[in-house]
């Protein structure tokens, strides 16, 4: 009976979760935008989570191409195959590795910072301060990270998917000696725009908005002391690169079976 | 509510019968608090008896599970959001840790709420600024970041934030507590200066008994989830209730035992020794 | 001033972001799909289709000019017929031409290949709707070798 009941109280407890979660969501981004106001908070929190993450998605993204080609040219030259490396990285590229990575390190490098800044603003009592002066928190603080973090990840993707298939080209044609010509017309002919770079794109926008939804929402709920926000900190990494995991399965699914 | 004379003074803020738990946990049974309009009125009372909640009680962060919080004719807790973010255009909340802003320099904290609420051209909320930082003596600090302040002038500048547009009440969280002797003096003399010359309503949460008693006009001494006195200073500290005697004189056992509820001592050491 | 340095960052961001974009648009992904433009249906049936797709391209003499569309089964012999779009610019494929099912290298994908038949008085051209008359279907590779073993009995 103690099992069942456990199991009806943390599916109650996620749920409610899931529920607070929603109305933060609803709350930061339904209501009459400000234009003057909001978007200078805007372009910084696309400093803040863009920018600053773009270098780190730039060199994992080359070095990721870069063994892509070397793993993939090793492979394809025991079958006289080479020629199929460019669609073999922009493949990979594009559809799984550009989306799901660029997350994963969006989890880590931006979700946790921003779960760790709005947990401090709350613990030294930023975040109550706002609500005493009559300006809501989830307009001013929230809802601009979201925005941010939702559009500047699928940008970040791109990048990504971009430099490794140059990262591909110097390994595979300037170092194994694939020929260049062939390497990009076979890539041109078996790489389709809309369901290979637009399925990419969808997929990123997917993964932007879970991983943003659960660093804003860890850091708004997170206890108020030390303790507390490494703690949320932490569920947002381990959450978050979870949840882009998962959707990226059912996605799979849905966009390329 | 009666002053010395007898007359009847308005209260700004009034709480009646209020019942408010924190989960499962009993906050306030019953409180009643009157507030008078243009006085400092201090709440005090042990660690932990929920001198805090009360100051969000009156903000309408929180909301009592029933009993009335009426803030200057308003009902707190059935005011729409619309309202209540209106309604707390007229009061600010000093925080305990200051509650700057880390990402601004003091002075565009101090003009934060000007901006936000009001249309004033730039010039002129820049002269406010210079005249509430010149009121609690940080003009010069107004191009810092707030992690280059100390503590208490931290605390200064949160005060220049907290009066920016000049509220009808001033809550203070703690405001003496973590500070050294200058300027605990400081802001002593700020909290009396301000409500004199602004005509503020000031109300104090601590437990600093010294400085506390030495400038508030009303006293509210909260234990035991209830309001157990309150009224003038001095009459307070001979007041019939021993609980009261023992808060205010800080004596270490009483009404408030020095010994958490345990069983007979020589008992409990028998036990372990057989 | 921090604002500026701000501003100009998050443009360098975008700028990458497009530049990012018009690569892949350009060098890396086919956005030369050939029907995006106005185009004609024709259908054409089969015995056997093969490994053929929907959106595997129609070729003539190697040039890709359509995709197909649509697979479907017709008439009581579930007969597979394949739909295809053509771009308009290619609307003079006369009725004689034939339609196979072809495979691109020993291992590769297959697509549909026409060869346009003659042009002669009284031959008209395919238009949008129609259907090819003559057709080859896919080698199955068990039917090949059957067929060559077959022929070395006779012998």
């Amino acid at each position: 009976m103690d099992v069942i009941a456990n199991l009806g109280r943390s599916s109650l407890n996620i749920l409610r979760g899931m529920g607070a979660a929603l109305i933060m969501l609803l709350q930061s981004i339904i209501g009459k935008p400000q234009p003057r106001k909001s978007f200078p908070l805007f372009m910084r929190q696309m400093y803040v989570v863009g920018v600053q993450s773009m270098l780190i998605i730039l060199i994992s993204g080359l070095f990721i191409g870069m063994v892509l080609g070397l793993q993939g040219y090793t492979i394809l030259v025991d079958f006289g195959a080479e020629q199929a490396l460019g669609p073999m990285v922009a493949l990979s590229l594009l559809r799984e590795l550009g989306p799901v990575v660029t997350a994963l390190l969006f989890a880590g490098r931006a979700g946790s910072a921003l779960t760790a800044e709005i947990g401090l603003m709350r613990a030294t009592e930023q975040l109550s301060s706002l609500e005493m002066m009559a300006v809501d928190p989830l307009r001013r603080v929230v809802s601009p990270r979201f925005w941010a973090g939702f559009i500047s990840m699928p940008m970040l993707a791109l990048l990504f998917t971009a430099v490794g298939i140059l990262g591909g080209y110097f390994v595979g044609v300037q170092w194994l000696g694939v020929d260049d010509g062939a390497f990009w017309s076979v890539m041109q002919a078996s790489v389709d725009w809309r369901d290979d770079v637009m399925n990419g794109v969808i997929k990123s926008l997917v993964f932007a908005f879970v991983v943003t939804w659960i660093a804003l929402y860890k850091g708004y709920t997170a206890e108020p002391t030390s303790e507390g926000i490494s703690a949320a900190t932490t569920s947002t990494v381990v959450t978050g690169s979870l949840a882009v995991l998962g959707f990226d399965f059912v996605l799979t699914a849905i966009m390329f079976s | 509510m009666y002053d010395q004379k007898g007359c009847t003074v308005d209260n700004l803020v009034e709480l009646k019968d209020v019942y408010f738990n924190r989960g499962n946990t009993v906050i306030y049974e019953g409180v009643n608090l009157q507030v008078p309009r243009g006085k400092i009125t201090a709440i005090m009372g042990p660690s932990g008896c929920g001198k805090t909640t009360m100051l969000r009680l009156i903000g309408g962060q929180l909301k009592p599970r029933s009993g009335s919080v009426d803030f200057a004719g308003h009902q707190v807790p059935e005011l729409s959001r619309g309202e209540l973010y209106e309604l707390r255009k007229r009061m600010s909340m000093l925080f305990q840790s200051g509650a700057l802003f880390t990402d601004m320099s003091v002075s565009d904290n101090v003009a934060f709420p000007i901006l936000e609420h009001t249309k004033l051209p730039r010039e002129i909320v820049d002269t406010i600024v210079k005249m509430k930082l010149q009121a609690v003596g940080l003009r010069g600090a107004g191009g810092l970041q707030p992690d280059e302040l100390s503590g208490g002038m931290a605390r200064r500048a949160a005060l220049a934030r907290a009066i920016a547009l000049d509220p009808e009440l001033i809550m203070y969280d703690e405001p003496f507590t973590g500070q050294d002797p200058i300027s605990m003096g400081m802001i002593v003399k700020l909290i009396r200066s301000l409500n004199q010359t602004l005509g503020l309503t000031s109300i104090i949460v601590s437990h600093d008994i010294h400085e506390t008693m030495g400038i508030a006009d009303h006293v509210a001494i909260i234990a035991n989830k209830q309001v157990v006195a309150q009224g003038p200073p001095q009459a307070l500290l001979d007041h019939e209730s021993a609980l009261v005697r023992q808060f205010l004189n800080g004596e270490p056992d009483g009404p408030v035992p020095f010994h958490y509820q345990a069983n007979n001592y020589l008992d409990d050491l028998m036990a372990r020794g057989g | 001033m921090e604002t500026r340095k701000i501003e100009i960052l998050v443009g360098v961001f975008v700028a990458a972001t497009i530049v990012a974009l018009v690569f892949l648009a350009l060098r890396v992904a086919s956005n030369t799909d050939i029907t995006r433009g106005s185009s004609y249906t024709l259908s054409a049936s089969f015995d056997n289709i093969g490994g053929l797709k929907v959106r595997s391209p129609v070729k003539i003499g190697g040039v890709t000019v359509g995709r197909v569309t649509n697979i479907y089964l017709e008439g009581d012999y579930y007969e597979p017929v394949v739909e295809m779009q053509i771009s308009t610019t290619y609307d003079q494929i006369p009725e004689t031409s034939t339609v196979s099912v072809l495979t691109s290298g020993l291992l590769g994908e297959q697509y549909l290949g026409i060869e346009p038949g003659f042009i002669d008085e009284g031959i008209m051209m395919l238009e949008n709707g129609d259907r090819f008359m003559n057709s080859n279907s896919a080698m199955v590779l068990e039917e090949l070798i059957g067929q060559f073993l077959f022929s070395q009995g006779d012998n």
